[in-house]
């Protein structure tokens, strides 16, 4: 199939009918729109065109710059439309709290502008209120600007209402459960208005996150009343979920279905597990029919999955230097500060293990800047120094460097640990070399 | 029926068990008053130590007296052998009172020139703020006899960028003047001691303190450079206080006061305030003027959350691993997590009425003032000890206002409502929990001829309470 524009890739997204043998589910039929199908990785994509896309001539002729809240994907559709047509995005946010995300906007040529972290001292008139910061920055420049303004533009529901919706009736008819992320909350309340007319007895049901915790793309509970669009009574039930339990179920979207999402619709078919469990019974003579909205892929989520499950991301497995018994440290040769400068001119390998600015600004003359975590890797692996060569472990405290020592003289070597470290060098009045940055 | 119930200590709970003590110490100090607990004071001291020992590198903890004029408090941060943090002349006689050493006190904020040549005659540590008072410090140490010199941090500001605004300050010397300030130091070396970096940023915000600490780190290296040797890095105070038992009921009242305010509820305000929100087509938006009630996290985990930041300038090593990396001392100043919990203030009932929209306001003997700090409305709800018989009551739950004693009509205690039980009698108490944090005397005065109210300590030792008046805690037979 040949397109001219790749606009012409947005919506139509398919429809996955999850395996019932996984869900576990009876007399359920569990479908996942898959709108991370959509061309720039989001249900987003439907979202931003939507908005834009009848004043398309009028923006590009009046050369105006997009601005919007987003620190997501509404920003990473915006910045391709304006980009692919000369214009530029400003994207306002209070914090892009996932390192790849902000990147990605970097890349595509977003103009990104975070707020200073929340006062103290509560202040009405600080600058923290994204929403009263783009209207300041757009009276500084009348007309510059276009707001697309997903909070409470209308077009945001509709395209949900004539794209999301519509297409989900047409593929298996009525639905009797909805399940979606709350961000905007345009996704769910259009598709559900759409699907509510072909079945009034649906459940919509709206997911946020817990209270203080974070879920990339929705907002907690006590949020929702930052959002112009939200309208509770379109929810049966608004679920609270888990960081932890929003990472699960990602991981078993990811691995049992072999639907590559992100940690949003990981919280979405938690959710959704949890309610049809509570709520389903048969809906009539036929099955249950329930979709999830997966909003968008799994790749710009590493950074976030790494700092909640860091064991996810493990290291080759080996004996490292956590495994040494503390009998097995306490012989390990200790070398003072006095004893090492008379060593002059030995064959020794002084090794620093401390971060490069501390080496940088100063260390025992000599000495060569191995920092401990690189060590450590390394120790899997084999040392590269011959074991000919006496080998010094010089930290900041003399604590690390003993068990290294340790470690290594296992290994065959003939090892020693500066006693008291660096800092019983710097007392003890010895010479500090420094080197500057190359 | 939203409440904010306050979260409690056990020892000040047990305190307010003790119907007895309550009655002892309104008849002995009359009421209001407020009350202080050194031991709750010296448990946060703990938590804090219990963090900061498991990383590598030495630190120092100074109390930021700021935060509560009390002398007992001060006492207390000696005893657990803290440093002190004093922003006055008023707090720097009350550290030095207390039996604190020269050598245990830093110097924060304005000073002037007066309040520097005292500070440089003590020889304390000058937390300096800009580069006329760096100037000024040298030029008096200069004049000092005995060859002293005088002990500096340089506190840093302005460490945003084009594209992240960190939050404005007025305090602190911009980064764009480190040179100079540097520079200043390296030239006149023989009269100042140049101890380190200091930032102090109103925020919780960990990325916000990361970028300080990681521009902080940039000038350590640049005074390595010019042969100084900054030995101190003191990342400040701000760590918050945890107020309510469950922090979901701050949601929920705020949930329920938004939608007061969008007409969609019953009014949770009095006089129609909105607290800095504002209603908007369907959405009650804005940023409350309330502290951070919600908050559930104790104050050593915003500092543990800082310390084991990875920076992005040291290869992903953590804040933690730089500063033992680097022999670098930690300085934190904590002040409202050192006194979380550790006050209450005791008002009494003078009388209730209705007002004209059918407001019922309960009328204290206590001022608006003197227990919230800066104006902020305090969204904690307090504890009624009622003191009559029980038949006096009506035993049905109320909403209430509480009204101060001040002929203003600003002076309201709580200008949202709060649900009671029942009904207060005059002669009832009312006690405000968690109040030593800004709460008793950042804003207290003495409008209209009204005293201000006394206070005291409280201390439980091995065995039951005794109550002093604040500064005899620690001297005679106290504590």
């Amino acid at each position: 199939m040949v397109y001219d524009d790749i606009t012409e890739l947005i919506g139509d997204t398919p429809l996955l009918k999850l395996d019932a043998r996984v869900h576990r589910l009876e007399h359920v039929e569990l479908y996942a729109k898959l709108e991370m199908f959509n061309p720039f990785g989001s249900v987003k994509d439907r979202v931003a065109w939507a908005m834009v896309k009848d004043d398309l001539d009028g923006i590009v002729d009046k050369r105006q710059t997009f601005i919007e809240a987003s620190s997501g994907n509404t920003a990473k559709a915006l910045q391709v439309l304006a980009a692919t047509r000369g214009l530029r995005l400003a994207a306002y946010t209070n914090r892009v709290r996932v390192t790849e995300v902000r990147e990605v906007l970097h890349l595509l040529g977003a103009e990104v502008h975070e707020l200073p972290g929340l006062s103290e001292c509560p202040d009405p008139t600080a600058p923290n209120d994204v929403f009263s910061t783009i209207g300041a920055v757009m009276a500084t420049d009348p007309g510059a600007y276009y707001r697309p303004s997903q909070y409470t533009n209308l077009k945001n529901v509709e395209a949900h209402f004539r794209g999301t919706g519509k297409e989900i009736y047409d593929d298996i008819g009525p639905v009797d459960y909805l399940v979606g992320g709350l961000g905007t909350t345009g996704s769910t309340r259009g598709a559900a208005t759409y699907l509510k007319e072909h079945n009034p007895k649906l459940a919509t049901i709206g997911v946020v996150s817990s209270r203080a915790d974070f879920i990339p793309g929705i907002r907690s509970e006590a949020e929702m009343w930052e959002v112009g669009l939200f309208q509770p009574d379109v929810y049966t039930e608004i679920v609270p979920v888990d960081s932890g339990v929003a990472i699960d179920a990602t991981l078993e979207l990811v691995t049992r279905y072999g639907v590559l999402a992100g940690p949003t619709s990981g919280a979405t078919y938690a959710a959704a597990l949890d309610v049809l469990r509570r709520r389903a019974g048969a809906a009539g003579d036929r099955p249950v029919k329930a979709v999830i909205l997966v909003c968008d892929r799994l790749e710009p989520y590493l950074s976030y999955f790494r700092k909640r499950r860091p064991e996810l991301f493990g290291r080759a497995k080996g004996r490292s230097l956590r495994d040494l018994a503390p009998a097995e440290v306490a012989g390990t040769p200790e070398i003072t500060p006095d004893d090492l400068e008379a060593l002059d001119g030995q064959q020794v390998l002084k090794i620093d293990t401390r971060g490069s600015m501390a080496y940088r600004i100063g260390h025992v003359p000599g000495s060569v800047n191995i920092r401990d975590d690189y060590l450590v890797d390394m120790l899997s692996q084999g040392l590269p120094f011959p074991t000919s060569t006496k080998l010094i472990f010089i930290c900041p405290v003399g604590e690390l460097s003993k068990r290294l020592a340790a470690f290594t003289r296992q290994a065959g070597y003939d090892a020693a640990s500066l006693a008291g470290g660096i800092v019983a060098w710097r007392d003890a009045g010895k010479p500090l070399e420094s080197s500057p940055r190359g | 029926m939203a409440g904010l119930a306050p979260r409690i200590h056990p020892l000040v709970a047990s305190f307010l068990r003790r119907r007895d003590l309550l009655d002892e110490v309104v008849a002995r100090f009359g009421s209001p008053v407020h009350v202080v607990f050194p031991e709750v004071f010296a448990e946060n001291v703990a938590a804090f130590r219990a963090l900061l020992d498991g990383y590598g590198f030495r630190y120092r903890i100074c109390y930021a007296h700021k935060v509560n004029q009390s002398r007992a408090l001060v006492r207390a941060a000696l005893r657990a052998g803290l440093g002190v943090d004093v922003a006055s002349p008023g707090e720097l006689a009350n550290a030095l009172a207390s039996g604190f050493t020269t050598d245990h006190i830093e110097v924060t904020g304005p000073k002037g020139d007066a309040f520097l040549r005292d500070l440089v005659t003590h020889e304390l540590t000058v937390n300096v703020d800009n580069l006329w008072e760096l100037d000024r410090v040298a030029c008096l140490a200069a004049r000092q006899s005995g060859g002293h010199r005088a002990a500096v941090l340089l506190r840093m500001c302005g460490f945003g960028s084009s594209d992240r605004a960190t939050p404005a300050s007025r305090f602190g010397i911009p980064l764009a003047q480190a040179t100079r300030a540097l520079e200043l130091v390296r030239q006149r070396h023989d009269v100042l001691d140049f101890r380190g970096l200091s930032f102090h940023l109103d925020t919780n915000d960990v990325r916000d303190k990361v970028a300080a600490v990681d521009a902080c780190l940039a000038l350590v290296e640049r005074a390595y450079a010019l042969g100084l040797t900054p030995r101190v890095l003191d990342v400040g105070g701000g760590f918050r206080q945890v107020f309510l038992a469950d922090a979901g009921a701050f949601d929920d009242y705020l949930h329920a006061l938004r939608r007061g305010l969008a007409g969609d509820g019953e009014p949770l305000t009095w006089a129609g305030h909105t607290f800095g929100y504002s209603y908007d087509g369907g959405a009650v938006r804005g940023i409350p003027v309330f502290h951070k009630y919600g908050n559930s996290t104790p104050g050593p985990e915003f500092l543990r959350e800082l310390l084991d930041s990875p920076l992005d300038g040291h290869d992903g090593r953590t804040v933690a691993q730089v500063l033992a990396d680097n022999l670098l001392e930690l300085w934190v100043e904590p002040g409202k997590a050192l006194v979380d919990q550790a006050g209450l203030t005791l008002a009494g009932v003078e009388f209730v009425k209705e007002a004209a929209d059918g407001s019922v306001l309960v009328n204290l003997d206590i001022a608006r003032d003197t227990i919230t700090p800066a104006d902020q409305e305090v969204m904690v709800d307090p504890a009624i000890v009622y003191r009559g018989a029980r038949q006096d009551y009506r035993h049905e739950p109320c909403g209430v206002y509480f009204a101060g004693n001040l002929c203003l009509e600003r002076d309201m205690v709580s200008n949202h409502k709060i649900w009671l039980e029942r009904l207060p009698l005059p002669g009832d108490l009312v006690v405000f929990v968690n109040t030593a944090g800004y709460q008793m005397d950042l804003s207290a005065s003495q409008a209209l001829m009204r005293p201000r109210p006394p206070k005291l300590a409280a201390v439980r030792g091995g065995a039951d309470f005794t109550v002093h008046p604040d500064a005899a805690y620690g001297v005679v037979g106290g504590g």
